[in-house]
């Protein structure tokens, strides 16, 4: 297979994966679309961010978790419904679950040195999608709040 | 105004919101907002992820104060969304003591989706999963079976009172044993992309975006706790599968 289908199929799994998840938080109607489409818009800017920053997989974790906090953030404003609902969802594809899987597998068949070095590949993706949250974040929160103070100034 | 009743409203609505997975600083928010609207002079309110702290203070200097104990927890982002709009519109225009009551109950009552549903949608996730992570569509096929299988399971543990890591450890063990049941005898293909495809129904998604939302607005405990608990969760899905893999004497892993 081209790696354009594989591309195109992880997209658009991605999006029927996120669009699982909403629906077994119980969300419905609009919002689940949302959060669909966040899923699959995340995963494709970790492909784009894999394909322009070859070997630096971290760097990719850490601008795609940006865009879907920012995604996120901008339709729970739109929806007037906690920014959780669409960020949970957005960010599944990329929970390194299948790191951690091998991880777990690498344990059970003692091969030490795979272990620890795909043990280590699992926190550092999570900690890069941690960090993306986080500077999104409270960059909205203190531009919330320096917006609230002026507004109260007037 | 009866004091005694807010209070209980409050932390119900405090309680239900918490459960159906809001932040901690959205919680505290809520509750101080909404005791503003009824002219409480003084409102303090301390939420972790297993208990919830709150004392109202009225003109005279009575205080009024309540604790509620949080157990357990069942995301459900609808009505979280609901529980939201209620204290927007609490705070837009106040509502009597009963109403506010009468409304939380309403929302509280709410189904989530049928069994049947649940179960298609588990198979929806894993089936998804197995393709993404490069599984083949046999795989999906019996991923999708096994994601319904495993909804059933956590559905009768969450009827029982198993506690938290034995539940995970538990699904994580059938979810694998099937896995590779199904491998060996020729049904699937790849027991690695079948099994992680239904590890992600497992994985404590919510437990660590809020675990970091908590951390950055200040709620250090509780972010440490969800984030504790979504280490443990992770480490019963090891020992879930290990346990397998060892029964099975690593078959096509």
């Amino acid at each position: 297979m081209s790696s354009l289908n594989v591309y195109l199929i992880q997209i658009v799994t991605a999006f029927f994966g996120s669009m699982g998840f909403s629906l077994m938080y119980n969300t419905r109607r609009t919002k689940m679309l949302i959060s669909a489409f966040g899923g699959a818009i995340g995963w494709s800017v970790f492909i784009l961010m894999t394909h322009f920053l070859s070997g630096m997989d971290f760097l990719a974790y850490f601008v795609a978790s940006m865009a879907v906090t920012v995604y996120a953030e901008i339709f729970a404003r739109i929806k007037k419904t906690p920014t959780t609902s669409f960020l949970v969802t957005g960010i599944i594809p990329m929970i390194p679950g299948s790191s951690l899987y091998y991880t777990m597998s690498y344990a059970f068949k003692n091969e030490m040195d795979e272990f620890f070095s795909t043990g280590i590949y699992t926190l550092k993706a999570a900690l890069s999608l941690a960090i993306g949250i986080i500077v999104i974040s409270t960059a909205v929160r203190m531009a919330t709040a320096t917006a609230n103070k002026l507004f109260k100034k007037k | 105004m009866e004091y005694g009743k807010l209070l209980d409203c409050l932390l119900t609505l405090g309680e239900q919101m918490l459960i159906c997975g809001a932040e901690i600083s959205r919680v505290e928010d809520t509750i101080g907002r909404i005791s503003d609207t009824y002219n409480v002079e003084k409102t303090d309110v301390f939420v972790i992820t297993s208990v919830m702290f709150l004392t109202l203070t009225d003109g005279e200097s009575n205080t009024f104060s309540g604790t509620r104990r949080v157990s357990k927890y069942n995301t459900n982002l609808d009505k979280l969304h609901k529980y939201n709009d209620l204290s927007r519109q609490l705070c837009a225009e106040p509502a009597s003591v009963e109403e506010f009551e009468q409304r939380i109950e309403e929302i509280k009552s709410e189904k989530p989706y049928p069994l049947p549903v649940q179960c298609l949608v588990c198979a929806m996730i894993s089936a998804s999963f197995t393709l993404f992570f490069g599984g083949g569509f046999r795989d999906a096929a019996v991923s999708a079976v096994i994601g319904i299988i495993l909804k059933l399971v956590i559905f009768a543990q969450s009827k029982t009172k198993v506690n938290m890591v034995f539940s995970n450890v538990i699904s994580s063990a059938v979810l694998s044993a099937l896995a590779l049941l199904a491998v060996k005898s020729g049904i699937g293909q790849e027991a690695s992309k079948i099994i992680i495809g239904n590890i992600m129904i497992l994985i404590p998604g919510v437990g660590l975006t809020n675990s970091i939302r908590d951390i950055i607005s200040g709620d250090i405990i509780s972010g440490m706790l969800r984030l504790f608990e979504a280490v443990i969760v992770s480490l019963a899905i090891a020992a879930g599968y290990i346990l397998m893999a060892v029964v099975f004497g690593g078959v096509g892993i």
